[in-house]
């Protein structure tokens, strides 16, 4: 008995030191990196040697017909893409055109639809379940299809018929350019699901109190908007700003990215050309991100403490 | 004065509730009109989204005549529900319904797990490099897919993973894949909400990392679990570009794939005789049987996308 005892605590004892062999801290970061370990393999093998390799082959001249066929070309790719290839530039401006329309749109109805359906009024929960619908069928396919067979300005605008109008009093090419920016319009709103969704997290963040304390010193509901809303929100705005960008460059209705589909698989097989196009492409959205991100965050306002 | 009233601004909110403000009182008078403009704006809204729907099931049910007919635009003539079977199964509707809940559900399933165990990582130990590497995950949010997608293409054609499902699943796994990289963020904001306490009383109580994460971190983080794994579902349901790369036989397609290429199909069927009138109704049928199982989901789980984005903590 005594001796079992004994082996016990001898054993407890040399177990003890070996644990703290390890200090806490050591501990906690084999944790950590337990934990983030199957990012960072799938990051390794999904993303970032992916990454390189494209990079290299953008350098190179590769057919999808024989992958192991590989020739060095330098920068014949990218020049291709500047000086000869007559698609892509043009595709290019175009896509950027669109975003630059599209993003302020997106963020304005979506922080607007957001307010709506932030207001404590009755039945309001049903309009919130209506207005998330594009998050669960604003599948690209399908909404392309519905805008192919007509669901567009036409459909919305029958009632007042603005296109008529334009057309009897303006003329027929503005009355096409309506009817254009109307369809456009309704396919842009169908992208509001996640913005909306962030920006009612968001509204719902604000403390009551401020606006308390706000109509307390005489604010009207417009003052409210500007002066306590849209401050608070700012953080918000960013992430929305980013998520917004980064959703429409690589939606994949658009043009360059269809072109870079068409060259890679449809068609063209030439996966080298690909790679350069994808490469630019990647870095223009870079560019344009870190503009936006680096103009708006002088106007972000952090409230309270955001070290953490 | 408005520095007086704002330093008095604490103790009127704990005023007793019988107290009126009057100016409680005078924003009444105004909010009838307030409120029925909001309702106006609201139904306004509501009719964008619920148009193409209406639009949909009305036209699914209209006879060539009928859509030929200029003056029948929301109510058709009768209920022409021949277009269904025949959308049914020119889309091979049970074949690609199973082909797009294998990938959506096998996805979610992944991003779901793999993104709560990494974002948990990454909101609550600390080591060296975290920062660095979550710099990393957001990173990776802004690659376009279409700029890696050669290479990936030549990895998964020499692993053999053509027209097969693992390029959607593996990835998920990892918590990559479609959208992988913000669900793990979602996960980390989530996670850095919760309470301290209870973790640390299990750990204190000789629970081991795995098991504080899986036994007390992730029932707590119910709420982002459900809107992940429903996002994850929607996403790879209605995804569109990766799938018409990785497969490229028709019984591996999933229903919006069937969708694109119902039209070129219909037409070699009827040997090219399908009359685009007839083929609008068609068309409509057939889009309607694909949005049928994220919208019926949706039925069933709006609550969930309405009421818990407050508590997933999506913004700090």
């Amino acid at each position: 008995m005594r001796i079992a005892v004994a082996r016990t605590s001898e054993a407890l004892a040399g177990a003890g030191p070996r644990r703290r062999r390890m200090s806490l801290t050591t501990q906690r970061t084999l944790e950590g990196y337990f934990f983030v370990s199957p990012w960072v393999i799938g990051f390794l093998v999904f993303l970032a040697w992916p990454l390189f390799q494209s990079l290299f082959l953008s350098f190179n001249e590769l057919q999808a017909t024989s992958l192991t066929d590989l020739k060095w070309k330098g920068i014949d790719n990218y020049k291709e893409a500047f000086v000869i290839d007559a698609r892509f530039l043009p595709r290019l401006w175009e896509t950027l055109r669109n975003n630059l329309l599209d993003v302020p749109v997106i963020m304005i109805f979506s922080l607007f639809s957001a307010i709506l359906a932030n207001q404590k009024i009755k039945g309001v929960i049903g309009f919130r379940a209506v207005f998330f619908l594009p998050l669960v069928i604003g599948s690209a396919q399908v909404i392309k299809q519905l805008f192919a067979q007509g669901v567009g300005g036409a459909t919305l605008s029958q009632g007042v018929n603005i296109q008529e109008l334009v057309f009897e009093y303006i003329g027929p090419d503005a009355a096409a350019g309506v009817s254009d920016l109307l369809n456009r319009l309704l396919f842009v709103l169908w992208k509001t699901g996640v913005q909306m969704l962030i920006f009612l997290a968001g509204l719902n963040s604000v403390s009551p109190v401020l606006y308390e304390a706000a109509r307390v010193d005489g604010a009207t509901d417009w003052d409210r908007f500007w002066k306590v809303t849209l401050p608070l929100l700012s953080p918000v705005i960013l992430v929305n700003l980013v998520y917004t960008i980064v959703d429409s460059f690589t939606d994949t209705f658009n043009s360059v990215l269809e072109y870079i589909q068409m060259t890679a698989f449809a068609g063209g097989f030439r996966l080298g050309y690909a790679a350069a196009l994808g490469w630019i492409y990647f870095i223009v959205v870079f560019a344009i991100l870190f503009v936006v991100v680096r103009i708006t965050n002088r106007y972000v306002f952090y409230a309270g403490d955001r070290s953490g | 004065m408005a520095s007086v009233t704002s330093t008095i601004t604490p103790f009127l909110i704990a005023r007793p509730k019988w107290y009126r403000d009057p100016q409680i009182v005078r924003r009444r008078s105004i909010t009838f009109l307030q409120r029925a403009f909001t309702y106006l704006v609201l139904i306004d809204i509501a009719f964008v989204f619920l148009v193409p729907i209406f639009y949909i099931m009305a036209t699914s049910l209209k006879t060539s005549q009928d859509l030929s007919d200029p003056t029948i635009v929301w109510i058709p003539s009768g209920f022409f529900w021949i277009n269904y079977p025949l959308a049914f199964f020119s889309m091979a509707y049970v074949k690609s319904l199973s082909n797009s809940l294998y990938i959506s559900l096998g996805s979610a399933v992944g991003q779901t797990v793999s993104c709560a165990f990494v974002g948990y990582g990454f909101a609550r130990i600390r080591f060296p490099g975290r920062d660095a590497l979550f710099a990393l995950v957001l990173f990776t949010f802004l690659v376009p897919p279409q700029t890696i997608i050669v290479p990936l293409f030549i990895l998964y054609k020499n692993l053999g993973w053509i027209n097969t499902y693992n390029p959607f699943v593996v990835p998920s796994f990892f918590g990559h894949g479609l959208k992988g990289a913000l669900f793990v963020v979602v996960f980390r904001q989530f996670f850095k909400t919760l309470p301290w306490e209870l973790e640390e009383a299990a750990r204190i109580d000789g629970a081991s990392a795995f098991g504080t994460w899986w036994r007390i971190m992730v029932p707590l983080a119910m709420p982002a679990v459900v809107v992940v794994f429903l996002f994850s579902v929607v996403w790879h349901w209605n995804d569109f570009f990766e799938p018409f790369i990785y497969l490229n036989r028709m019984e591996y397609f999933t229903l919006p794939m069937r969708l694109s290429v119902l039209s070129p199909s219909l037409d070699t069927a009827t040997g090219g005789q399908a009359s685009e009138l007839f083929n609008e109704a068609l068309v409509m049928a057939a889009v309607f049987l694909v949005i049928v199982p994220p919208l019926s989901i949706y039925l069933f789980t709006q609550r969930f996308f309405v009421e818990s984005i407050d508590r997933t903590g999506l913004v700090e």
